[in-house]
């Protein structure tokens, strides 16, 4: 189960309101016993995508780096990543699948018309097949 | 020694730190010996051909290894090593 904060929440959907009508993404801090995850700190990321951005988005791995260091200095973890499918589901999509990796919950924002709509949680596995939807719990 | 730092959800295989100190002269060095001392960790990084699992990034520093020396890229006592893996995705695709 991951559970996100209302400060880092409110970050998560101003950054795919703001970007709509492209995707957005951005790194989740906060802290992880066992399964269950808390989110208290949202980073707003820069899509790196040189193409189209309203289908596809891509973190710079430096980004990530300098997301994990905050983490590191504030006593946090990196426990996720978020990005946001624009007029489109919160599912795991294929090309979301083939390009995750395993350690991290990957949670996904639909947002339709640009507005907030739904919002789901995905843990992929290693060999980048298979997607499981693990609970995701976050503010109104 | 050089400092690998270690992702948050990998920290179960190295008992719990978040970094570890090594002694090697490569980065290809390091990852042996990481892996060597904490076995465990080794499948999360590596496929079963003993390549770099390909959503994993080495950088030294702020540099991806990919554009310095690969495996042979030197290290220094002084240098820090991360793991960092490559993430993108999109709407497309059911």
């Amino acid at each position: 189960m991951i559970k996100i904060e209302q400060a880092a929440w409110d970050v998560m959907v101003s950054h795919a309101r703001t970007t709509y009508p492209n995707e957005c993404c951005g790194a989740m801090l906060g802290s992880v016993d066992g399964d269950q995850k808390a989110v208290q700190v949202a980073v707003a990321l820069e899509n790196a995508f040189a193409g189209a951005q309203g289908a596809f988005y891509q973190l710079r791995p430096e980004d990530l780096i300098k997301a994990d260091a905050e983490a590191r200095r504030q006593g946090m973890d990196l426990v996720g990543i978020f990005h946001s499918h624009p007029d489109c589901d919160a599912y795991f999509s294929k090309t979301d699948l083939e390009n995750s990796c395993p350690w991290y919950s990957f949670v996904v924002l639909s947002i339709q018309k640009g507005e907030f709509h739904h919002a789901n949680s995905f843990l992929p596995d290693p060999d980048q097949t298979v997607a499981v939807q693990e609970e995701l719990q976050h503010p109104r | 020694m050089a400092k690998i730092l270690i992702p948050t959800p990998l920290r179960q295989f190295v008992e719990k730190k978040d970094s570890v100190e090594l002694s090697g002269a490569t980065v290809g060095d390091l990852l042996a010996a990481l892996t060597s001392q904490y076995s465990d960790l080794r499948r999360h990084l590596f496929s079963d051909e003993g390549k770099l699992r390909s959503f994993v990034n080495i950088y030294v520093n702020d540099e991806d290894i990919r554009y310095l020396s690969k495996d042979a890229t030197p290290v220094t006592d002084s240098d820090t090593v991360s793991i960092v893996p490559s993430i993108a995705g999109g709407r497309h695709g059911s």
